[in-house]
């Protein structure tokens, strides 16, 4: 990341400080506080968390997918321009030629009643002026390129009569029509067949470096980053709490919740019988949350401290940035892991034992 | 598909046995059939008169009602044993030989050839009436859900649906055609424009109750849907908020509309009957209660027959309209 | 005989969405008023039972109005009210005045005390027929639903005929071939119920019929008439019960639209709403003595206005969408 600050210009898309909350019954739920990163063209940017950590509230806030009743403050600004103005509807062939998006769940993100050409060609005939005929072609040509078999057949088909893997497929395609700059994709294999996943992903990233596009792969599997993206933000509570570019990120971690969900994903060359270290405890309360690190109360290394305010990320944008008072891999962590395991306890009241959770 | 057709055939098949079947008893099961055809007349002594052993001052206004009697159990095939007599009667429905009202001696099948497009016309502009006023309003009501537009078309809606259509009718009545004057408070048959224009009050006597339901219930399916993923999928595609509601969330969302439009239709025969009445539209509805009154037995069979009938086949299109309308059904 | 050879199939996605569309098709044939479900405006879910726990001053408004109607329908004789069916009490087609509170009809009788006394049939009919409905319709439901099998389809097969027919022209397929006394139109009516309330009945049987209590009870030995009664019954009552009003205002509109045609109880002393309203929905008295048919209209819409609201007040509260639908 250290040679990005030189790398060329301005970002592609910029989100400084970005807050959404929604006003319910129960109270404001603080989905987003405060998120800032940036993604520069070609590049592949990972956000990772848990459900619940804001991930996907932040990819639908930069597509202009939330609610009406959402409150969105921040700037987010893309090739230059601010995209909440694009919006608004200034722009008409913004979203779809520019930026968009592919969803979690290939069952519904497919309409159900027309047929998957029909729905490909649509983008292409709105944004592109295309006459029927030549959209329906593009459509069989885009089925073509993202692995479809025997396209002539599935463009006439209806969603319905095609699998998981394949409706997947055709939403990249659909996604993909109008040569977008950048690819937002939201957990994007999450809702297939395991044995798909990596196919899926891998034909992601291959169309990604063809095209020159830009990504934000939104997901909650570390290792679905792993070896795609450039660079990874790890979200939590609605907050960024590590930040830096995927090397230093996998190598050289500094954030407990971060540790703790590589800790959570099962590895290849780990012994058979390897037990997996689940997080302890639920993820945060986003309703009126108290001033303290959202993560305290699940983290082996809390201490006094920690409860006492949230502590904000240090660094400048485009470096490894963290937000831990107490962090994974240096002697402040050290010292308050043995501190917690001599007492048995953390700060916050979660029991330690030598082998639970942590443990540097 | 073709499963799907057949089972839906067996099932019209059965319904429309069971239908005829209950008209038939009320006819021959309940009461003596001829007494229920042609009234007192059944208690002649036909035979009595005709050997000449009846002395009977009016000999031949005697002989022109067993002429009568002697037809009625031609046209019901009352000599016929039981089963016999409903196949034969089945048949004749058929044929479209609907029998003879043997109050005035016209064919029943003459009175609702003369009757019957006043009554479809009047059916087929309620519909467009409340389709027309149901779509737009629940497209609106759903996009700015649970704002004061939706709100207040909640109260609207739910008041419309508490007025008895006979009620409306007349308030319509007395206000758009004697007070205002902006529609014409009688029937008109002079031209199709005069008709149309006639029948503008009756349509919405009809349709506006309906088309308070109607919109209900596409306002839920359409919030619903327009919760669905492939809705932000189009919007993340870039496509007008406008072009999405009428390209891609209206028609998923008309499932429960179309389910219950053969049903509504059931619901607006039975108005027509008060609304013709109302506005003195001569036709199926207006007959059918006159027939009631003068008990013309034959009339009142035929035509709640041919209404059942006729309902019965379109609720059997209806679901293969729900075929088209999503094609999952198809595939079982 | 004990259950084991009743197979339950697992409903398959068919299934559901076929049974989803017969709830629809119910709904809308017995309550007319699908009260959509309360969409939180997209955001994430409210609390949403507590507000369903109240019945809110509007519904006691209603209930006031029921009653009300209710009273002077029981008491009408009894009440100091001018003769309904006496003539030319102070002249025709009066205005609206101290004397007539309502004024005079055509026949110079009073539309007030007309009023009062067309409640008596309006909620009679209404009443009788839900009744009448529910103890059919929910006998037959329940037997369908918790015996299965042949049985259920025979009576699921009946309650698809009768709602083949346009309701109100089987009413008049009906009052054709009988008299038209007050017996007969209430049970014409209540024979309309049988199927739409039936068809409730059976669907909440069903829900409770693969409930561990029945189960249990089967397993010790209970005989069915025991199980229905004891077990089911109980249950099935509450949806059925909730839906009594909404049912209610079906079945006066339905009286009112037979009176209006005429086709309701027949007699002069027979006064009902309905029928007052076409009395004076003539041109000449809807032109000169508007008050003739809108005085009962108005009554008439609160009345239903007040049992379609108080009822739908009462199926939210008792839930009964989940039990039922």
């Amino acid at each position: 990341m250290a040679d990005q600050a030189a790398s060329a210009g301005a970002p592609l898309l910029s989100v400084r400080d970005l807050h959404v909350r929604f006003p319910t019954e129960r109270g404001t739920v603080n989905a987003v506080n405060g998120v800032s990163f940036d993604l520069y063209e070609g590049k592949t940017l990972a956000i990772v968390g848990e459900s619940g950590s804001g991930k996907s509230v932040t990819a639908k806030t930069l597509m202009n997918l939330l609610p009406r009743t959402a409150r969105v403050s921040g700037e987010v600004t893309y090739d230059g321009k601010d995209v909440r103005a694009l919006a608004a509807g200034k722009v008409k062939h913004f979203f779809g030629v520019q930026m968009t998006m592919v969803f979690q769940d290939p069952m519904t993100s497919l309409n159900p009643v027309k047929k998957v050409g029909e729905q490909i060609a649509e983008t292409l005939r709105y944004h592109l002026g295309r006459s029927r005929g030549e959209a329906l072609a593009e459509a069989r040509e885009l089925l073509n390129v993202v692995g479809i078999p025997e396209p002539a057949r599935r463009v006439s088909q209806y969603p319905h009569e095609l699998s998981g893997g394949l409706r997947q497929r055709v939403v990249i395609a659909m996604a993909l029509a109008c040569q977008p700059r950048l690819l937002i994709a939201d957990e994007p294999t999450t809702a297939v067949d395991v044995t798909v996943q990596k196919h899926l992903l891998d034909l992601l990233d291959g169309l990604r470096r063809d095209r020159g596009m830009s990504m934000i792969l939104i997901t909650h599997d570390l290792g679905v980053a792993h070896g795609r993206a450039d660079d990874v933000a790890v979200m939590y509570a609605g907050r960024v709490v590590e930040t830096a570019d995927a090397r230093s990120l996998f190598f050289d971690m500094r954030h407990p919740y971060t540790e703790a969900l590589l800790r959570s994903i099962p590895r290849i060359d780990d012994p058979v019988h390897h037990r997996l270290d689940p997080i302890p405890g639920r993820p945060p309360e986003l309703i009126d949350p108290p001033d303290e690190c959202a993560f305290a109360p699940r983290c082996v290394y809390a201490q006094a401290d920690c409860l006492g305010g949230v502590p904000t990320l240090s660094g400048l944008v485009g470096l490894h940035r963290f937000a831990c008072l107490h962090p994974t891999g240096t002697e402040r962590g050290m010292a308050a892991m043995a501190a917690n395991r001599a007492a048995g306890t953390t700060a916050a009241g979660l029991a330690v034992t030598d082998r639970g959770g942590g443990g540097g | 598909m073709a499963r799907f057709v057949l089972r839906r055939v067996a099932l019209l098949a059965a319904v429309l046995f069971a239908v005829t079947f209950l008209g038939f008893s009320a006819m021959n099961l309940l009461g003596d059939p001829l007494v229920n055809v042609v009234g007192v007349l059944a208690e002649l002594d036909c035979e009595g008169i005709e050997a000449g052993l009846v002395e009977d001052t009016t000999v031949d206004a005697a002989s022109r009602d067993c002429d009568t009697v002697a037809a009625a159990k031609a046209q019901y095939h009352l000599d016929q044993p039981v089963p016999l007599r409903y196949v034969l009667w089945v048949g004749d429905l058929a044929t479209g030989d609907f029998g003879t009202s043997f109050q005035n001696d016209q064919p029943v099948s003459q009175v609702v050839r003369e009757k019957l497009p006043e009554t479809l016309i009047l059916l087929v502009m309620a519909q467009i009436v409340s389709l027309g006023v149901a779509v737009p309003w629940g497209v609106i009501a759903a996009y700015r859900a649970n704002r004061a537009f939706d709100r207040g078309s909640t109260v609207a809606s739910f008041g419309l649906l508490s007025v008895p259509n006979f009620a409306l009718g007349v308030v319509l009545l007395y206000l758009l055609a004697l007070r205002w004057q902006v529609f014409p408070s009688a029937y008109e048959s002079d031209n199709l424009g005069g008709l149309v224009y006639s029948m503008v009050l009756p349509a919405l006597t009809l349709g506006l109750p309906l088309a308070a339901s109607y919109q209900r219930l596409l306002r839920t399916d359409l919030i619903t849907t327009l919760q669905e993923d492939f809705v932000h999928m189009a919007r993340a595609k870039g496509l007008p908020p406008l072009r999405i509601m009428f390209r891609h969330a209206l028609r998923p969302s008309m499932f429960s509309v179309v389910t219950v439009f053969g049903v509504s239709t059931g619901a607006l025969i039975g108005g027509s009957l008060v609304v013709e009445q109302i506005f003195g539209i001569p036709g199926i509805g207006r007959e059918i209660v006159t027939a009631v009154i003068r008990d013309d037995f034959p009339v009142v069979l035929a035509i709640v027959m041919l209404v059942a009938c006729t309902f019965v086949v379109l609720n059997f299109l209806v679901d293969l309209f729900y075929g088209w309308l999503d094609p999952r059904v198809r595939a079982r | 005989m004990n259950g084991e050879d009743r197979t339950t199939p697992r409903p398959g996605a068919s299934r559901d969405r076929r049974a989803s569309r017969q709830r629809l098709l119910w709904r809308f044939r017995v309550l007319r008023l699908v009260r959509p479900t309360e969409v939180p405006d997209d955001g994430p879910a409210g609390d949403e039972a507590a507000v369903r726990r109240r019945l809110g001053p509007a519904f006691w408004v209603a209930v006031a109005w029921l009653l009300t109607m209710a009273f002077v329908a029981v008491f009408a004789p009894m009440l100091p009210l001018a003769d309904p069916t006496e003539v030319a009490y102070s002249g025709p087609r009066e205005s609206p005045s101290f004397d007539a509170w309502f004024g005079t009809d055509a026949l110079g009788r009073d539309v007030f005390s007309r009023t009062v006394h067309g409640a008596r049939i309006s909620l009679a009919v209404g009443g009788f027929a839900i009744v009448f409905g529910m103890a059919v319709g929910g006998a037959l439901g329940i037997v369908a639903g918790y015996f299965r099998g042949r049985l259920d389809q025979a009576v699921g097969f009946l309650f698809f005929v009768q709602l083949s027919f346009p309701a109100l022209v089987l009413a008049i397929l009906i009052t054709a071939t009988l008299e038209r006394s007050l017996l007969v139109v209430s049970l014409t009516i209540g024979i309309l119920a049988v199927a739409p309330v039936g068809l409730l009945a059976r669907a909440s049987t069903l829900v409770y019929a693969e409930r561990e209590f029945v189960a249990a009870a089967r397993v010790i030995g209970a005989r069915h008439g025991r199980i229905i009664v004891r077990e089911l019954l109980p249950n099935v009552v509450i949806p059925m019960g909730a839906l009594t009003l909404l049912g209610m205002a079906i079945a006066v509109v339905a009286e009112g639209s037979l009176a209006f045609l005429g086709l309701s109880v027949a007699g002069d002393d027979a006064i009902s709403w309905g029928k007052m309203i076409v009395d004076g929905a003539g041109l000449r008295d809807l032109q000169n003595a508007t008050h003739v048919a809108m005085f009962p209209v108005a009554v008439m819409f609160l009345t239903v206005l007040s049992l379609n609201f108080a009822g739908d007040r009462i199926r939210q509260y008792f839930d009964v969408k989940e039990l039922a639908f």
